[in-house]
């Protein structure tokens, strides 16, 4: 018998997964995922290019792979030379929404030893080029995000630009950690791990990736 | 939030769990928790189903699979922060000082 995977954590991933198979604000279904079978590859690749190789010769891919493997050496410089080269910065909030849209569920996939899941077939259509009402540039992040900017936390407007990929961030987040009201409560925790165990696990891995924030 | 989570619920943790990835932070199954976490971070899935099949005989599967979803989500933060180039505002910064210096964090390439 397989591993027991609580129901609204399994739906999450499933429709995390879904979210990348379907046509996105500014890429096809097909494209997104091809961004996430680099992320998925690059997560577990055993012997992986260094971070400042582009090993793809194609922006949206090369950064798919450096966020997926080696976040914590991206720097302004590099996101700046990027859209310098042609991407547009909504495509880059994209291809940040996909991998962090796949990123997770293979990782949890692997660490409790189960099956790593297919990619679902790709939604047909156009883009659909839904974005925030109004963009702002940010202080806080380099991305641009839903106007008015700096008016919440980085992490929290860091994908607003484009509401459908901050959705699924956000239901993400709800089950696999827990939800704003639930954060505001710092004895809650699902009768497992306790907030401090939470606090303990997600801050190990978070100085693992040597990501500051 | 390591160290307000810990305060809040009466047991005050050891950053150096988070810090250095030993000993077990002052809580129950902390360095099962960690070991879990490091083997997740780490690419040797050998080391992995070993530390998995330790938190698991320690704490039960269901706190296995809720420490997994855990990580999975800060596999996630962590390129939402540095993706995006995520900063905390300047009014923060002197009492993020003291915690930086204890996680020995300071010198990152995502430091910003």
């Amino acid at each position: 018998m397989g591993t027991v995977i609580r129901d609204d954590l399994a739906q999450a991933h499933r429709q995390s997964l879904a979210h990348v198979a379907a046509p996105g604000s500014q890429l096809t279904a097909q494209r997104r995922l091809q961004i996430a079978a680099v992320a998925r590859d690059a997560y577990l690749a055993a012997d992986p290019s260094p971070p400042w190789v582009r090993p793809y010769g194609d922006a949206a891919l090369d950064v798919a792979y450096r966020l997926a493997r080696h976040a914590g050496t991206i720097t302004q410089q590099w996101y700046e030379q990027i859209i310098t080269e042609g991407m547009h910065p909504l495509e880059w909030v994209e291809v940040v929404g996909i991998v962090i849209a796949t990123v997770p569920v293979v990782a949890f996939s692997r660490a409790i030893g189960a099956p790593l899941p297919g990619l679902p077939a790709p939604v047909d259509g156009p883009p659909h080029g839904r974005e925030a009402g109004e963009l702002a540039p940010a202080t806080l992040n380099w991305v641009p995000v839903a106007a008015p900017a700096d008016q919440t936390a980085s992490v929290v407007q860091a994908l607003s630009a484009l509401p459908d990929e901050w959705d699924n961030l956000w239901q993400l987040a709800g089950a696999q950690y827990m939800s704003d009201a639930q954060m505001a409560d710092p004895s809650w925790n699902r009768g497992t791990l306790s907030r401090p165990q939470m606090e303990l696990v997600a801050g190990r891995i978070s100085r693992i990736r040597e990501c500051f924030f | 939030m390591l160290s307000w989570s810990s305060t809040e619920a009466g047991t005050p943790a050891d950053l150096a769990a988070i810090a250095e990835g030993e000993g077990d932070g002052g809580l129950p199954f902390g360095a099962e928790l960690v070991a879990f976490a490091e083997a997740i971070g780490g690419f040797d899935d050998d080391v992995l189903a070993a530390a998995r099949a330790c938190l698991t005989e320690a704490a039960g599967e269901a706190f296995m699979v809720d420490a997994a979803a855990v990580v999975a989500n800060f596999e996630m933060m962590t390129r939402v922060a540095d993706g995006t180039g995520a900063k905390f505002p300047p009014e923060t910064a002197v009492f993020r000082a003291e915690l930086d210096a204890r996680l020995n964090i300071g010198g990152f390439t995502s430091a910003r």
